[in-house]
């Protein structure tokens, strides 16, 4: 509380760059400080062996003050490294707020930089608010989204909190934005050679499961032909979802994969989203879905059966929705890897 | 662990192991949840608990670990009595020990009490070799408690783990990330949070039913535990639940509505807003 | 509803239908409609548990009862009646010997059964008799060192699939010049025992039904289970209880299938604007459906913890039999009454449960003959 002061964002490097999701919370970050009475300055971390190519992007995103913290231990990702540092650079600069994407490394260096300064982080928040008399808070989502909470850290410093790609904005690049650097290389113990790194991998995207879909994309009879059925296996891809089908869908012959039917004689789905396209909403199908966490149905019908078992309804043509997809997900959407 | 000399394999490791699992609502009947607008509080007695899916592939990995190198699992977990049945079919599935932390003073934690109190009843029990965690729990999906808790005990910790191999006193763990994995090789003691990739849980058999009676299922308070009560509970928990919202979990067919690319740019909100990453 | 489950009884339904939900529930559709038993996995359901649960420890099993053998087939039956018929014809063997046989024979045969590691069969109807048991034509003849039989089965279950098969047959005649039959256990790899023809069933498909033929089939003389010419008693107890609480078991799954599919079905559809359960009509059906299972529910498991506690329960369990296997021909047919057009189709499981209702009856006696023993049974108790 006191002498806490700033938002610092942990800008996260992969495959040489900092990572979209990072100069997303730099804008989120700018944004925020205008809302603060304070307006706290904010700051860029950057780990790693040498950062000094990312200053000029972080820079241009909005960072005010930029912090470096180089050491060729840092080279490769370590958890008890990086949350080292990012633990000591807190500890010197006192920020109030704390933001990291929601990867795999944020969900790992977050929650255990928080537990080592014995303080609050909300996960996976989806926005974040300032209310009229300057707390801060973070809304999070339960029960696989259905439900979401309003967050609060009163009594404990820094408020930490993570967030996932692509729900803040970044701000708009301005190369002749000038930032306040400081670099560190000071020594980092962490778990020393009770760690080593053995192996790094990379592979390439696979078909997605059906069963192990956070996200299916569900084509019916209202997507008309073999043509607009390859552009929803686009668009699933694309979203890196798996694709579902109903029974007609599957007689006319647009997909082959039978183990991909949605229904009583079928497969039971429950991912995280359904978002279905052309299908009518017969009970066969249906009762395959019903598990889902959100559903969202197009159909050009407004009386389609499928609504009344939907969260969202879409009246449109199911191709012109696919296509207006595809654009926003390429547009918007990052590609990490 | 202990090094003990089999006459068939050499040099052996048992090894003992923690495992820590979260019941939570059944989803199948997230319809029924309500939540009390002045407590914030789930009505989660009037809703059947299962064991959370990822903490059921931490199960089924300590289990393939003692399978193959011998030891001893026990289970700890920070829930309401109630707990007592999900503890039972994890003592089923093949866990020795149970440990239940239940008090009317730990409601309300957030994940740092949480793994506080799981760290105080692992360190009261004994000293293991292995620690495994599901990832992150199917209702709240914060994925915190794994690392809070490796900190916690001071051990090596990671997440996002998608195998494991014992090589005497090292594991080598396999974590995932966005585009492949990292294998690490850790000495024990030390912490992982599974993901389901890692195995397919087995379903207890009849035996497994009958023993699990007889494996021993304690209950410890927040006076056993010896925990500092101003660490513990709604106080001691930094992060505090303000506003809740929808809490009425029916499909309620809203629309969407607008030029085309609106609506699609809206669907994205959506989809992003559950979670999915894109 | 029975309402006096133990603990463990409880956790093990909530295990055996997770089991089954898994591995039984999207197969069920398959199985019934290529006629074909899954016997390969036999031991994954040994691995489990769920074959000979009554069988004791020292053998193998779990030392429970037929209590949690009916809870077992009532949560595979729930999916497929077919199945369980063949897990249920399997215990058969299995009690037949854990209640009539040596040690030797126990100890020889048991522990593979329960592992899942062979497949066991009881062989007792032929075209001569089947409610008339006695009237058989299948002759089992001392030889030097053992016996040689000759003779046809029929409706056999587990015909195809079973190798070890406790066969009975006539070994004499007593001094009221009635046959009198005697129990043979035929080790697998026996020569001149073989599988006929393979019957093509209305319903309870998911098993394998048909003639097992004996022509010179020789075996040891310690394969025969009890004594010489208590043959019949072997059948009947391990029918009359195993048999019936098995089918009761196999009628309440199916039962338990019918309430369930016509709630889903009748919240979902929706016609004149409101769901089909509005409807005065349907809501009768689904009370219907409901009381039937309560009272099949109630009368089996209280049959089955009878026989647990007593060691008897023939009377009782005839009229659970009868009772459970006509109600759920009832339900089925009020199911697809109520889900209309949709009924017959193969989308929906109801058809099925109507097949395998229907064939559920004529096994393990029928409707007639269970009335017999029950009448029989009271009217001697008046006297």
């Amino acid at each position: 509380m006191d002498g806490y002061r700033g938002i610092l964002v942990y800008c996260e490097i992969k495959s040489g760059k900092v990572i979209e999701n990072s100069l997303e919370l730099l804008g989120e970050a700018l944004r925020l400080k205008e809302k603060l009475k304070h307006r706290p300055e904010v700051s860029a971390l950057l780990i790693g062996e040498n950062v000094q190519q990312y200053i000029d992007t972080v820079q241009g995103y909005g960072a005010e003050k930029i912090i470096t913290f180089e050491n060729d231990k840092l080279k490769l990702y370590r958890p008890d490294y990086y949350s080292e540092v990012l633990t000591k650079i807190i500890q010197k600069y006192k920020p109030e707020i704390v933001l990291t994407g929601a990867t795999l490394q944020g969900e790992e260096i977050g929650p255990c930089t928080a537990k080592k300064l014995n303080t609050g982080m909300a996960a996976h928040c989806v926005e974040f608010k300032v209310l009229s008399d300057d707390t801060f808070v973070q809304v999070v989502p339960a029960f696989g989204g259905k439900v979401l909470g309003d967050i609060i850290c009163p009594n404990f410093r820094p408020q930490m909190a993570s967030v996932k790609a692509g729900l803040m904005k970044k701000a708009e690049y301005n190369k002749n934005n000038k930032a306040v650097i400081e670099n560190y290389c000071d020594e980092i113990v962490g778990f020393g050679d009770k760690i080593e790194i053995m192996e790094i991998t990379e592979t390439s995207r696979e078909r997605k499961i059906l069963n192990k879909s956070d996200l299916i994309v569900g084509g019916g009879f209202g997507i008309g032909n073999k043509n607009v059925w390859r552009k929803l296996e686009t668009l699933a891809n694309a979203l890196g979802g798996a694709v579902g089908c109903t029974r007609p869908a599957l007689d006319e012959k647009w997909t082959e994969f039978e183990e991909t039917m949605i229904g009583t004689s079928g497969v039971a789905v429950s991912p995280k989203i359904y978002l279905d396209i052309g299908v009518s909403g017969a009970t066969q199908h249906t009762c395959g879905i019903k598990d889902s966490g959100i559903i969202i149905s197009v159909n050009k019908d407004e009386n389609a059966p499928i609504f009344e078992v939907s969260d969202y309804k879409v009246v449109e043509d199911g191709e012109k929705i696919i296509d207006a997809l595809m654009l926003v997900t390429f547009q918007k959407c990052t590609f990490e890897d | 662990m202990r090094v003990s000399y089999s006459k068939i394999g050499g040099l052996r490791m048992t090894l003992n192991i923690a495992v820590c699992i979260k019941p939570v609502p059944d989803s199948r009947y997230y319809n029924k949840i309500i939540i009390d607008p002045k407590t914030k509080c789930v009505n989660r007695d009037e809703i059947e608990t299962v064991i959370n899916a990822m903490d059921k592939n931490a199960v089924e990995a300590a289990i393939k670990l003692k399978e193959k190198n011998g030891g001893k699992i026990t289970i700890f977990s920070m829930a309401p009595d109630n707990a007592v049945k999900n503890l039972r079919k994890v003592l089923a599935m093949g866990a020795d020990e149970a440990y239940l932390c239940s008090d009317k003073a730990l409601g309300g934690s957030d994940t740092l009490v949480t793994s506080y109190v799981l760290a105080k009843a692992i360190q009261k029990t004994g000293n293991y070799d292995v620690i495994i965690l599901g990832n992150q729990s199917e209702d709240g999906g914060t994925a915190q408690v794994p690392s809070q808790l490796g900190e916690w005990l001071n051990i090596p910790h990671f997440v996002n783990v998608k195998s494991l191999e014992l090589e005497v006193n090292k594991i080598v763990a396999e974590t995932k990330t966005e585009n492949g994995s990292i294998k690490f090789k850790v000495r024990l003691p030390a912490l992982f949070g599974v993901i389901k990739d890692i195995n397919e849980p087995r379903i207890p058999n009849v035996m497994g039913v009958l023993k699990a009676k007889n494996k021993p299922l304690t209950i410890f308070r927040a006076t056993d535990l010896d925990l500092d009560e101003g660490k513990i509970g709604l106080k001691g928990s930094p992060t505090q639940v303000g506003e809740i919202f929808s809490p009425d979990m029916k499909r309620k067919s809203q629309k969407i509505e607008g030029a085309i690319d609106e609506i699609a740019e809206k669907i994205i909100e959506v989809i992003k807003r559950a979670g999915i990453g894109l | 509803m029975f309402e006096f489950f133990n603990e463990d009884q409880k956790m093990l339904r909530n295990v055996i239908r997770e089991f089954v939900e898994q591995e039984v529930a999207p197969n069920a559709a398959k199985w019934d409609a290529e006629n074909t038993c899954p016997v390969e996995l036999w031991p994954k359901l040994g691995e489990m548990g769920l074959l000979g649960i009554f069988v004791s420890q020292q053998y193998g099993g779990a030392g429970l009862g037929i209590t949690e053998r009916a809870i077992v087939l009532e949560e595979v039956a729930r999916h497929s009646a077919g199945l369980a018929l063949a897990m249920m014809t399997h215990d058969l063997g299995v009690a037949a010997i854990y209640n009539f046989g040596t040690e030797v024979q126990k100890k020889t045969y048991l522990p593979n059964l329960i592992a899942g590691k062979t497949v066991g069969g009881l062989s007792v109807t032929e075209a001569t008799g089947g409610s008339d048991i006695r009237n058989q034509a299948t002759t089992i003849k001392k030889i030097e060192n053992g016996y040689i039989l000759n003779g046809r089965k029929i409706f056999i279950t587990n015909s195809h699939i079973a190798n070890v098969n406790v066969i009975t047959g006539t070994s004499g005649i007593n001094e009221k010049g009635r046959k009198v039959l005697s129990a043979i256990l035929v080790p697998p790899e026996t020569e001149g025992l073989s599988a006929g023809r393979k019957e093509n069933k209305l319903g309870l498909r998911g098993s394998v039904t048909g003639d097992v033929i004996l022509k010179n089939a020789k075996v040891t003389s310690d394969c025969l289970i009890g004594q010489e010419g208590k043959g019949s008693n072997i059948a009947l107890h391990t029918i009359g209880h195993f048999g019936r609480s098995g089918m009761s078991a196999i009628a309440l799954g199916i039962l338990r299938g019918c309430v369930e599919e016509s709630v889903k079905f009748s919240s979902e559809r929706i016609i004149y604007g409101k769901p089909l359960s509005k409807l005065p009509a349907i809501q009768d059906i689904i009370a219907e459906n409901e009381i039937d299972y309560e009272a099949a529910h109630a009368m089996l498991y209280n049959a089955t913890t009878v026989y647990d506690r007593d060691g008897l329960a023939i009377n009782r369990i005839a009229a659970t039999k009868y009772f459970c296997t006509e109600a759920a021909v009832r339900s089925a047919k009020r199911t697809m009454d109520l889900m209309g057009g949709w009924g017959v189709m193969d989308e929906y499981p109801v058809g099925r449960f109507l097949r395998d209702s229907l064939a559920s009856l004529p096994s393990g006696g029928t409707s007639n003959i269970m009335k017999v023993i029950v009448a029989g049974s009271v009217i001697n108790s008046y006297k």
